[in-house]
């Protein structure tokens, strides 16, 4: 009994200390972590290092990897900065970067003049990367698929529901077209993707653009249509579907060798969804003063016709010399060393000229 | 189950057979019973043979010494998830232990049935049941938005958000069960009401709120919805700086898993394997302290 009296009393010790512990921190947290400043003045914790930066951001889960991988290399050779990035979605990034939680943002639609009025117009948008969108299919006899303009439009309208239809069959002479059902599979979360997928669609068809319009989620006509979660979730659902056809990222269809179909461009050309195919398609956009282009439906005989560009959200102005110097080192080494990582991680680099771009929109930083 | 066969030999008209209806009812009736539980272990089993087949081949010392790869990388382990996880829970425990043990002994002890007591009571069976994902927007809309960043104590928040009902009502339920006669017996000879709750009730009752405590805790481990938009996630080790997104196991599966790049995927598969494991140390182990013979 006596020890067991002993330690009950020290439990209890234990827990009246942690309640002022805890009174303590509620207290001094606010001020300390208020500004998510230059870790110096955080938290007085024991291992902090003053000279370590720490930059936060949050955003877009479509070039998360290469951030990530981006971040990671320059952090080896910086030591003293370190980059935190973590895939939200654009839009839980945008209001992240708004809101100051993060010290940058990332976002596959850039923003709106709405979101940018939101931010005060304290934010320069910078292109970092670009990639394309595939059209992934399930038919397991047909090795080259050719899509007409009519054709994707139709199936995601739900207008056509066979593989064998004529206005599919006309492009594909000498293709066995099975008597198959389409199965058109879609994102059900929220997603860039899908913004720049029914973007797309929206300049190719009037239909579209009346009918389900551009957005993050839109109501899928086709009434086979199946949703599935994330680009892995609807390359899943597309692998395990016979006659199934899905959108998704091109490092997907990439990395698990998926079937995707050639596509019609605007000038009328069929065009593979090379990375090659897709960078002409940027080149033959002009990038404005404020960085914000989209190739809803791009130029050009080469050009594949799904491509974006995808913006990271810096502060013009951060208050904070060492902050704002070191994502401008962050974004230079991005812009420079770092566009090599693109190809090997199947993103699109970015064209010269538009690099030169976007370094002088980042020396603005302040 | 069986009937005894040994009433069959023992004489007059007791004999087992199958022929007879009811005995062959009953056979397969036992047989269906085993059968069924067999069966609802099933998922519990196939999915602790996948976790081996598919974690067990990235482990290794160093998956819980290095920091989690960038994409396209090879090697990498997942030694700052699992640090940050433990992390994490520690916060939560610190923030929800107190909170819900004292509670407990002012429900089991003090509140009785009355207004107050069957309050609190209600509304931590509405918590238990309460989605993990509104305990990050309390976590979010408390810590994060008013202190202006991503957190660590953001997630330990959320998470002790979860746990508290847990710890409380179980709590409860051991102190309750402590038999009467020994509160008697306390304020007979002599003692307070404190001394009787202090040194008599909760010690007596201590293996039963240690297991809530470690179920709470087994609980809390594994939850991801309510860490994603509170502690977020980190490349890096913690650096001591509670203010700082920390990286979570639950949260990493969460992003490896939907990977384009294969290793990612596999190390995704290596981290549930991981999470898993500390959950059923968590869960044995309160198994073991029930099971312990008690002192008194």
């Amino acid at each position: 009994m006596r020890h067991l009296d002993r330690s009950v009393r020290t439990l209890f010790a234990l827990l009246s200390l942690t309640l002022m512990l805890m009174a303590g921190c509620k207290k001094g947290a606010p001020e300390g972590s208020g500004a998510p400043a230059t870790g110096s003045e955080a938290t007085p914790a024991k291992a902090a290092e003053p000279s370590t930066v720490t930059l936060q951001g949050s955003g877009a889960s479509f070039p998360a990897p290469l951030y990530s991988r981006w971040f990671r290399e320059f952090s080896t050779k910086n030591p003293h900065i370190r980059v935190n990035y973590q895939a939200t979605g654009s839009g839980a990034g945008i209001k992240a970067f708004t809101a100051g939680q993060t010290d940058f943002g990332a976002s596959d639609s850039a923003m709106t003049d709405e979101e940018l009025k939101q931010a005060h117009g304290n934010v320069v948008l910078l292109p970092m990367t670009a990639g394309h969108i595939v059209l992934a299919y399930n038919l397991p006899d047909v090795k080259v698929l050719k899509l007409s303009r009519d054709a994707y439009a139709g199936i995601f309208l739900g207008e056509i529901t066979n593989w064998n239809d004529p206005r599919i069959a006309s492009e594909n002479p000498g293709v066995k077209l099975p008597a198959t059902a389409i199965t058109p599979v879609n994102r059900s979360d929220g997603s860039g993707t899908t913004f720049v997928f029914t973007q797309h669609l929206s300049a190719i068809s009037e239909k579209w653009k009346k009918g389900p319009g551009t957005g993050k989620s839109v109501n899928w006509p086709a009434k086979a249509a199946v949703g599935g979660a994330k680009n892995d979730g609807v390359a899943a659902l597309v692998q395990r579907t016979p006659g199934a056809i899905g959108y998704i990222e091109y490092v997907f269809a990439a990395t698990s060798n998926q079937p995707t179909a050639m596509l019609q461009n605007k000038a009328g050309k069929y065009v593979a969804p090379t990375p090659e195919a897709a960078a002409a398609a940027l080149s033959h956009v002009e990038l404005p003063a404020d960085l914000r282009a989209w190739v809803t439906d791009p130029e050009g005989d080469d050009s594949y016709p799904i491509a974006t560009y995808t913006w990271l959200l810096a502060k013009k102005k951060y208050g904070d010399k060492t902050k704002a110097d070191s994502i401008k080192a962050l974004l230079k080494w991005c812009l420079g060393d770092g566009q090599a990582l693109s190809k090997e991680l199947h993103y699109l680099p970015l064209p010269a000229n538009v690099t030169e771009k976007v370094q002088k929109a980042a020396e603005t930083i302040e | 189950m069986a009937p005894p066969t040994t009433a069959g030999r023992a004489g007059n008209n007791l004999h087992l057979s199958l022929g007879n209806s009811r005995t062959l009812l009953d056979r397969v009736l036992t047989l269906l019973a085993i059968g069924l539980s067999l069966f609802a272990l099933f998922p519990l089993l196939s999915v602790l043979y996948m976790l081996l087949v598919r974690g067990g081949e990235l482990l290794s010392p160093s998956l819980f010494t290095e920091l989690t790869p960038g994409a396209g990388m090879e090697g990498g382990g997942i030694g700052n998830a699992v640090l940050g996880t433990l992390i994490v829970v520690l916060i939560a425990s610190v923030l929800s232990l107190p909170l819900g043990l004292l509670a407990a002994i002012y429900l089991a002890e003090y509140a009785g049935e009355s207004k107050l007591g069957t309050l609190v009571r209600f509304a931590g069976k509405v918590l238990t049941g309460m989605p993990s994902i509104l305990a990050g927007v309390f976590a979010y809309a408390l810590v994060v938005v008013t202190m202006g960043s991503f957190s660590a104590l953001a997630g330990g928040v959320a998470m002790s958000v979860l746990m508290v009902p847990t710890v409380m009502l179980t709590a409860e339920q051991a102190l309750r069960a402590v038999p009467e006669k020994m509160r008697m017996a306390a304020l007979g000879m002599g003692a307070t009401r404190m001394e009787t709750t202090l040194r008599v009730v909760v010690p007596t009752a201590l293996p039963g709120i240690l297991t809530g405590v470690m179920l709470a805790l087994a609980r809390a481990a594994g939850e991801t919805a309510p860490l994603l938009f509170t502690a977020l996630f980190s490349d890096y080790w913690f650096e001591g700086r509670l203010g700082s997104p920390i990286a979570s196991l639950a949260v990493l599966i969460y992003n490896f898993s939907g990977s384009p790049f294969p290793h990612l995927v596999k190390l995704a598969w290596a981290a549930s394997l991981i999470l898993v494991f500390l959950v059923l140390v968590l869960n044995v182990g309160a198994q073991l302290i029930i099971r312990r013979p008690q002192e008194f």
